[in-house]
């Protein structure tokens, strides 16, 4: 795994960012949620206290002089209400006005709203429902014989009678009314109450504002009729007069006395004044509802629909963030109830429950989401880039520590300048490191190198002490014997000089080098002049030579190659057995002049091929009275590179002998 | 009288013994300020100077250039553990006559300075026609050391006198570098012959630039061609 891969999985990591800020947007929505429900929770209280004691407010309630001398005394005894009775009308609170069709689709299918009275075989279900400022009441009624009143007779003549509905409630007032219904045929009704004249003549007056429908269903009837509240007091009642045939007697039950038709259950609705007062506290995306302790609705304010200022973010990212933390089909509303109690605190009068839509604080979180989405993204991304760069840099920095340290290291000539040297991080460190060992090696090579050129200067001077006391004591006369000794010791001390001159050879040829003069010249006359001088210096070698027809010109200097071509040729004899033929051979290569040497004889060894052209560097074996510092091949090398070349060395095929093989630029 | 400045006691004293042993009378000196005292107060016949003195380690070149100005025909020898071509250069700059390597046999050093010593006689006897070697450009006097080229006087060391007078009396003939070296009586390594050939034909070049009398034959050696 490459170190570029590493750290861009390691940069992989900062996405735990975004992931850490889905998290925190979850909680902070929780939070948000819970702070939301708290204070939903104290405002429901802050209102429903608002409404403790407020009975008038809640429920349709006379205020009477009395009760309200009550309530200034402010004393512990409150307007006990009546105690509840069977026959209490307990409307339930219409969201739409039911169609006066004497259809019961559009009233909500609650089957527990129905409250049901009966008589004997007769039986009535009773539905009363509150819209705005009307009061809906839809009654069904299980007839065997459904009997319309006789069409075109008066409403007041008993033989025309048929089956009717008494509505009886009292005003605010406490003044009881008697309203009838009744029907010829099945469609519009219409309340009428019976009038006793100045005359004792009775009158059916119409009365509109109590409307309605008639109509028979496969049990008897149902009557569906609207009354306006504004009419009613505080209690409510209805009758049925059921007959088996016109004029007959009727069989009269319901939630009014049967005698004088007076009330006896309460009309328990809220006052209307209930809903303006939730209005005043209603904002957009709330709903303020007011609930008896049985839990029946009495009064609401909506307000949920209506777009809170702050809409849910649509932006799309905003949309795909939300995706990622909300869990589906959460609930979008927080809801927090208080109970309303009365003066004494005492006893529960109603519930007030508030409703809210998260719209309000989901637009805060998804706003803050995408905001922390977007930076965490783009912190990461920027992250990845960065480390990615970063990573590239340092493998880019390390590959050319690599190549550096490498191709110091086979390179025969080491390098000085190394890269990163100058940066100051770990890696500047580990370049300086390798550079300081490399210039450690570089000056210990360098001393290695003229370790011999110094020691041959050291040297000189004891050994002309040694050879001038020589000479001296050869002119004293010494006697046969003694002059034995002296010439032993002198050949000793030619054997060191000579040894000295070997030393500083490559000293010279670097001088040599430095000083040389460039000129153009053709290197086949050299060549064949050099290999007739071989065959004269050594006889006991065959030199064959293979030149190209045309002349081989290259720029340098011939003196120095002559000399190359002297250490080559002096190695290719020191390696081949007598009677053996070295060949000197040119050939041509487009940019090269190819100088090859060959010699039979051992094989080079596959270490010493990379290093013999290094200085101090030989792998002779054999016993040799010449000396030998391996620095013949070396003084080849420069010579060489002098001529902008360079020298290698193979085994020829076989592993019959050696071939060196000199390149120089044309 | 042979003036030896040499800081290296036993070399001295084996020298100082080989010239008393040749008939010279030799003064030694160990370094620079003994030896200018005692030239001050009178010049030797001809001095062998090392290059580096005691605590001086160019004691020999400076020495050199002071014997020069209180004489110009004086002969010096430079005698040296040095074998720098640097070194070389420097100090045939300054007027010495020769530049010697310390493993030059004494037997040698005794030719040279004999050699020296007939070159200052014979350049105070009347020019001899006799002793001058023609060839072409090319007059050498064998007597006096001295060469000319077109008429002018090329100005060379001992040493490279011999080699071209090694080369110029047998035109044509190769000499290879062990010839050369016996003719100027020294023992060199092949590069210094190389470096001595050089300086001899940049010297020649510098009066002649189209000079090219004096041939390499590769592996071989060099000769003289008219």
């Amino acid at each position: 795994m490459s170190l570029r891969l590493k750290l861009l999985l390691l940069a992989l990591a900062t996405l735990v960012l975004p992931w850490a800020g889905c998290r925190y947007a979850k909680e902070m929505e929780s939070a948000l949620r819970e702070g939301e429900q708290n204070s939903l929770s104290s405002v429901a209280e802050t209102m429903a206290s608002s409404l403790q004691g407020r009975r008038d407010l809640l429920y349709r309630e006379p205020r009477t002089p009395a009760v309200a001398a009550d309530t200034d005394e402010g004393e512990t005894s409150s307007p006990e209400p009546e105690p509840a009775s069977p026959y209490d009308i307990k409307p339930i609170l219409l969201f739409a006005p039911p169609f006066l069709d004497g259809y019961t689709d559009d009233w909500p299918q609650d089957r527990s709203a129905w409250r049901f009275f009966a008589q004997g075989r007769h039986r009535f279900g009773i539905l009363t429902g509150v819209y705005e400022r009307m009061l809906y009441v839809l009654l069904d009624v299980q007839d065997e014989h459904l009997v319309f009143d006789a069409p075109g007779a008066s409403p007041l003549d008993p033989s025309a009678f048929g089956d009717r509905v008494w509505l009886g409630f009292d005003d605010t007032h406490g003044t009881q009314h008697q309203y009838l219904v009744s029907a010829t045929a099945p469609g519009s009704v219409t309340g009428r109450r019976i009038e006793t004249g100045e005359y004792g003549q009775q009158n059916a007056v119409t009365e509109p504002r109590i409307v309605g429908a008639w109509m028979p269903t496969p049990q008897g009837y149902r009557v569906e009729l609207r009354v306006p509240l504004s009419m009613l007091g505080e209690h409510f009642g209805v009758l049925i007069d059921d007959r088996d045939a016109r004029g007959a007697l009727p069989v009269s039950y319901g939630t009014l006395r049967s005698d004088d038709l007076h009330t006896v259950g309460r009309l328990i609705v809220a006052s209307p004044e209930l809903t303006r007062y939730l209005r005043q506290f209603i904002q957009p995306g709330q709903r303020l509802s007011i609930a008896t302790p049985d839990g029946r609705l009495l009064a609401q304010a909506d307000a949920l629909a209506q777009v809170t200022a702050l809409g849910p973010g649509t932006g799309l990212l905003a949309r795909l963030y939300r995706r990622f933390v909300d869990r589906p089909n959460a609930r979008r509303i927080v809801e927090a109830t208080a109970s309303i109690y009365d003066r004494d605190h005492t006893r529960i009068v109603g519930s007030l429950k508030v409703s809210q839509t998260e719209d309000r604080w989901l637009t805060l979180r998804d706003r803050a989401l995408t905001r922390m989405l977007n930076s965490t993204l783009l912190i990461s991304a920027i992250a990845v880039v960065a480390i990615l760069l970063f990573a590239a840099r340092l493998a880019m920095r390390l590959s050319r520590l690599r190549a550096a340290s490498e191709s110091a290291l086979t390179r025969a000539g080491l390098v000085t300048t190394f890269p990163e040297t100058g940066a100051a991080d770990e890696l500047g460190d580990v370049a300086r490191g390798f550079s300081t060992l490399l210039s450690r090696l570089n000056e210990y090579t360098g001393y290695l190198r003229t370790l011999a050129a110094k020691l041959a200067h050291e040297i000189r001077t004891p050994l002309t002490i040694v050879r001038s006391s020589l000479e001296n004591l050869e002119s004293e006369g010494l006697s046969p014997a003694a002059g034995v000794y002296l010439e032993r010791a002198r050949e000793g001390s030619q054997r060191l000089n000579a040894i000295l001159i070997a030393m500083g050879a490559a000293t010279r040829v670097e001088e040599a080098i430095s000083g040389a003069e460039r000129t153009r010249f053709d290197l086949v006359p050299i060549l064949t002049s050099a290999a007739a001088s071989y065959r004269i210096a050594f006889p006991e070698r065959h030199f064959a030579i293979e030149l190209p027809a045309e002349p081989v010109e290259i720029e340098g200097a011939p003196d120095l190659i002559v000399q190359m071509l002297d250490k080559l040729v002096d190695n290719a004899v020191d390696f081949s057995p007598a009677g053996s033929t070295i060949t000197l051979r040119l050939r041509l290569e487009p940019q090269a002049a190819i100088l090859e040497v060959d010699n039979p004889g051992p094989p080079l060894a596959g270490a010493a091929q990379s290093r013999l052209f290094e200085s101090l560097w030989q792998s002779r074996t054999g016993g040799d009275s010449r000396p030998h510092f391996g620095l013949g091949l070396y003084i080849v090398r420069l010579i060489a590179e002098f001529h902008g070349g360079s020298a290698s060395a193979i085994s020829l095929p076989q592993d019959t002998g050696a071939r060196f093989c000199i390149r120089l630029a044309r | 009288m042979v003036a030896i400045v040499e800081d290296e006691p036993a070399i001295r004293d084996n020298y100082a013994a080989a010239f008393t042993r040749e008939g010279y009378v030799v003064r030694a000196y160990a370094n620079r300020a003994e030896a200018m005292t005692a030239f001050s107060a009178r010049l030797p016949d001809l001095a062998v100077i090392d290059i580096s003195l005691e605590e001086e380690p160019e004691g020999g070149f400076e020495l050199c250039r002071q014997l020069r100005a209180l004489s110009a025909e004086l002969p010096i020898i430079f005698l040296t553990a040095r074998d720098s071509e640097l070194d070389a250069v420097s100090g045939l700059r300054l007027g010495a006559d020769d530049f010697l390597t310390k493993d030059l046999s004494l037997a040698h050093l005794i030719a040279r300075v004999n050699a020296l010593f007939r070159r200052v006689e014979a350049l105070r006897r009347p020019l001899e026609a006799s002793q001058i070697i023609r060839r072409g450009p090319l007059n050498l006097d064998g007597e006096r050391m001295q060469v000319e080229w077109d008429g002018q006087v090329v100005l060379l060391s001992l040493t490279e006198f011999w080699i071209v007078f090694a080369l110029a009396r047998h035109p044509g003939h190769v000499k290879n570098r062990q010839q050369l070296m016996d003719a100027a009586n020294v023992v060199l390594d092949d590069n210094t012959i190389t470096s001595h050939i050089k300086r001899i034909r940049r010297k020649f070049q510098s009066i002649d630039p189209k000079f090219d009398a004096v041939q390499t034959v590769y592996g071989m050696g060099y000769r003289w061609v008219e």
